[in-house]
């Protein structure tokens, strides 16, 4: 029987099993032909000529979950180098995976934590991570600049709370091995139903992940999306108007979209730094004022549009980097209201617990005396 | 082949211990503790449908016949729904055997590992869900 969890000090090994067993708790299905080619750009698979809506604009309409994309991870394994799609044989492999822990994996002994079915299950893809740019689909180091900024996070808080921690540099994953230490203290904004920032919003949950809606809205003069987890709306103006002043700053920046053809193309500026990174759910090293988002959206299909995402905070790293994937439609996909901070009893359970942890500790340190 | 079972059963499990809890909007660790597993065994009061997790309230009987009023975390009521299962599938009444670990306060909630009706049934197998009171008697 394995031994209860902790976290902490987990070798990095053991987090690659995790994103491994992320794969496998997707249901073994018909994979689609992946829209990305071996260099790691994205293109149709076949000349498509999108609807336009009313007013003339390429027609994004839709619903588009993420659900697909579980599995594969926001960073490339380094063992595949600059390969962009998984073989045959690795493919093969993620799906055993989902087929050796499938539905009935809830009966398993030893299984502390929720049963299978909370989770959403997509269809594998090849596509070996997120990130396509740099070709090592790494993202690529921090700047000295974004290292002293954490370390000095750090620092503070081992003054603060009198634990210490070093989150600094930490781009391996959302989740860190030092989040259950962390939690307690200072729950992030997506704990607390805040914001995921832009980038969070739309990336799948790492290695696990639920409620991956998105939806595309547009109007003459706007395009409107919607995230179904902490519920983030971005209106995007089409009219040229110019970005907000610089001392306006949002979690979720100040969204401006044009199209190039039938792209899409939006460019999002006036974040609010040192806040959320760009990880999954806003976890990870926190990016500056500086970030500027540049996405694309193209429609390639009647059920597939490619999404791309440039991220380019030069205060934070010392390239830009570039994330992209296609997402497919599901007209049956169902958003329930993300009315997440009344329903947040986890929090007030971290909070309470740790309390709890807290008293006893000092109950066991009079005694001692 | 039974060698070969248990290994595999024991891959699945690690793989699992790690990866699920890791996969709710928070971390299993901090909210609950893996040394206090529970298993509760009472009637449904209510379901909760509520993000970000949706959570079931079971009224438990003590030994001594008190009533506790336990609440158990489900997943987010999206996933129920693409589970095939909504807010009126639990009925109040409803007896059900809840396993799982109780929250680190001490208090009266639980993360729950499996849910099964009384006679051993369990809830949300399978993609169609036959296990669901009104899936029941369905091909």
């Amino acid at each position: 029987m394995p031994a209860p969890i902790s976290f902490r000090g987990l070798p990095k090994c053991i987090i690659f099993v995790a994103v491994a067993g992320a794969m496998a708790i997707h249901s073994a299905g018909q994979s689609r032909p992946d829209a990305l080619t071996k260099n790691g750009t994205i293109a149709a698979v076949k000349p498509w000529i999108p609807a336009k809506t009313s007013w003339g604009d390429p027609d994004l309409q839709g619903m588009w979950p993420g659900t697909d994309l579980l599995g594969t991870p926001l960073q490339r394994d380094p063992k595949l180098g600059t390969r962009a799609l998984l073989n045959d044989a690795e493919y093969a492999q993620k799906e055993a995976r989902a087929k050796l822990v499938g539905d009935d994996a809830q009966d398993l002994p030893g299984n502390i934590g929720s049963p299978i079915w909370w989770l959403e299950r997509g269809k594998p893809t090849r596509q070996s991570s997120l990130i396509v740019e740099p070709p090592d689909g790494r993202i690529p180091p921090l700047t000295a600049e974004a290292i002293k900024l954490g370390e000095a996070r750090d620092a503070k808080f081992h003054l603060t709370y009198g634990v210490e921690r070093k989150v600094h540099g930490s781009n391996d994953s959302w989740i860190d091995d030092v989040l259950a230490l962390v939690e307690p203290y200072e729950s992030n904004l997506y704990d607390r139903c805040i914001s995921r920032g832009v980038v969070g919003s739309i990336l799948p949950g790492e290695p696990g992940g639920y409620n991956l809606g998105n939806q595309i809205i547009q109007a003459p003069g706007l395009v409107v999306i919607r995230y179904e987890m902490i519920h983030e709306t971005r209106l995007i103006p089409l009219d040229g108007r110019t970005h907000v002043g610089s001392g306006v700053r949002t979690y979720m920046g100040d969204p401006r979209g044009h199209w190039e053809g039938n792209t899409l193309v939006v460019e999002t500026t006036n974040f609010l730094g040192g806040k959320l990174g760009l990880l999954s759910h806003g976890g990870g090293t926190p990016y500056s004022d500086d970030l500027v988002l540049t996405e694309r959206i193209t429609r390639v299909a009647a059920n597939t549009i490619n999404y791309e995402a440039i991220i380019n905070d030069p205060k934070t790293y010392t390239k830009p980097w570039k994330i992209a994937f296609p997402l497919h439609r599901d007209p049956n996909y169902q958003m329930v209201e993300y009315a997440c901070h009344e329903g947040n009893y986890a929090l007030e359970d971290i909070l309470r617990g740790a309390y709890a942890e807290q008293t006893a500790a000092e109950s066991a340190g009079k005694a001692a005396k | 082949m039974r060698r070969f079972d248990a290994g595999c059963a024991a891959f699945c499990a690690g793989v699992l211990l790690i990866v699920l809890p890791l996969s709710a909007h928070h971390s299993f660790a901090a909210e609950f503790d893996g040394k206090k597993p529970v298993r509760l065994e009472g009637k449904v009061t209510e379901m909760e449908w509520i993000n970000p997790h949706a959570w079931i309230h079971i009224d438990v009987v003590g030994p001594d016949g008190k009533v506790t009023n336990w609440m158990v975390e489900c997943g987010p009521p999206g996933i129920l729904i693409r589970r095939g299962f909504n807010k009126s599938s639990l009925k109040a009444g409803t007896e059900v055997i809840a396993q799982g670990y109780q929250a680190k306060s001490g208090s009266f909630r639980a993360n729950a590992s499996s849910i099964t009706f009384k006679d051993g049934r369990r809830l949300f197998v399978g993609g169609s869900n036959p296990d669901l009171p009104e899936n029941q008697g369905k091909p």
